[in-house]
């Protein structure tokens, strides 16, 4: 196994093309060439933390609130599920319980474990590594049906006068925080977790 | 890793540093061997997909985002959701669901939703034909088209179609109490939009394109 870095290449992060060490821009896909991405981890940090902190309010304040004949019921993302699931409506309950509760946290926590793995250079084996990163590339996206839920409620509900739902700060602060996660996803080096030696790799 | 190895690559470099590519995910370097239509190849350590080359790629992903822009700017024209309830009925349009968002704070959720499944989508659909229609047509790549794909390519996890279409369903199925709900003609164009969308994602062959667009090294 020989990386471009060992042979003073850069790869481009796109397309993986090799340039001499010294180009600045990739020639097939015109982006910016680094050997390792600068500051990735401060990067992915700064907002897995601000993605975190933002999950704290989004799941503390109401995500909705139903103004019922002017009888307020706010109901918070939790609240939400276990109504749902009191109902008997377990679609719904199953689909908002992965997507608003199960996914952000666990995506969090993944990007957590990638940046240690990477900043104590712990040899995960190859297998884990590619699960967590696919993970946290292709799943988090979908934390925001919960937001376009709220959206869409909020749209519906105004033609009628009777009820009135109202999209809750818990809504805006839920949908910040997938944002951030996000980016701090697309702030990772994946080539930073493959650095380290593998534990099932004998070299 | 062993000085033949390294010998072996400065050789193939030197000859020709196309024939050469390293992995996006992990930088292992690995021969550029060409790939058959629907056949993948992957990275022997990290498995990430390196080459996956499509039949027709160039037809197939022009053709499929023409289509999808015209079904998204038709369904704005039609009533998305029908609403029942004491009696009354209304309907609305995908627009007018995000203009009667559109105040004080709530504005940030308007932006979100007109940003990720309209805006972001056909901005994209754009952005691949004015590579890939040139191309396509056996001319040489329009001006900025490495700049122009690659914006299309990191737009890819912000265009949220089809997560709005399972948002749609879980919102239907929350308001069945509280009133009757339909589906308006916009909704089966965006159920088909959904569709097109996966099918012109799935089209695009970026070794393709990328191999059409690359300036020889200097
Ligand atoms: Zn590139
Ligand atoms: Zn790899």
């Amino acid at each position: 196994m020989t990386r471009a870095i060992d042979m003073g290449w850069i790869g481009c992060h796109t397309c993986g093309t090799v340039h001499e060490g010294d180009q600045t821009h990739c020639r097939t896909c015109s982006a910016t060439l680094h050997s390792r991405l600068p500051n990735s981890l401060q990067q992915t940090w700064a907002w897995l933390i601000t993605g975190a902190l933002f999950l704290i309010p989004a799941n503390m304040l109401p995500l909705l609130s139903n103004l019922v004949l002017g009888h307020n019921e706010g109901h918070t993302i939790a609240e939400g599920i276990a109504i749902f699931f009191q109902t008997g409506d377990y679609f719904v309950a199953i689909v908002i319980l992965i997507a608003s509760l199960l996914i952000p946290f666990s995506k969090i926590f993944v990007i957590g474990i990638l940046l240690l793995s990477i900043q104590f250079r712990w040899q995960l084996d190859n297998k884990t590594r590619l699960l967590l990163y696919e993970f946290v590339e292709f799943i988090g996206r979908w934390s925001m049906i919960d937001v376009f839920v709220v959206a869409l409620l909020a749209g519906l509900v105004k033609l009628g006068a009777v009820i009135s739902i109202l999209p809750g700060t818990g809504a805006i602060c839920f949908a910040l925080s997938v944002i951030f996660t996000m980016i701090a996803a697309l702030r990772i080096d994946s080539k930073l977790i493959w650095d380290a030696p593998a534990k099932d790799t004998v070299e | 890793m062993t000085d033949h190895d390294k010998n072996t690559y400065q050789a193939l470099f030197d000859h020709n540093p196309d024939a050469l590519i390293a992995c996006p995910a992990c930088d292992t370097l690995h021969k550029a061997v060409p790939v058959r239509a629907g056949h993948i190849a992957r990275c022997t350590r990290c498995h990430f997909k390196l080459m996956d080359p499509k039949p027709d790629t160039l037809t197939r992903t022009v053709a499929l985002s023409i289509t999808a822009s015209i079904l998204m700017v038709t369904m704005l024209c039609f009533p998305f959701l029908t609403i029942s309830q004491a009696g009354l009925t209304g309907e609305v349009s995908m627009l007018e669901i995000i203009f009667d968002l559109s105040h004080g704070w709530y504005n940030i959720l308007a932006v979100m939703v007109a940003a990720f499944v309209l805006a972001l989508p056909i901005v994209r659909m754009i952005a691949l034909i004015y590579v890939m229609w040139p191309l396509h047509q056996g001319r040489p790549p329009p001006p900025a088209a490495q700049q122009i794909f690659l914006f299309a390519e990191k737009l890819n996890p912000w265009a949220m179609t089809e997560i709005f279409i399972v948002g749609t369903v879980v919102a239907l199925i929350k308001m069945m109490g509280l009133a009757t709900i339909g589906f308006g003609t916009a909704f089966w164009l965006f159920c088909g939009l959904v569709v097109v969308v996966a099918l012109k994602n799935a089209a695009v062959c970026r070794w393709t394109v990328w191999s059409l667009i690359r300036k020889s090294p200097s």
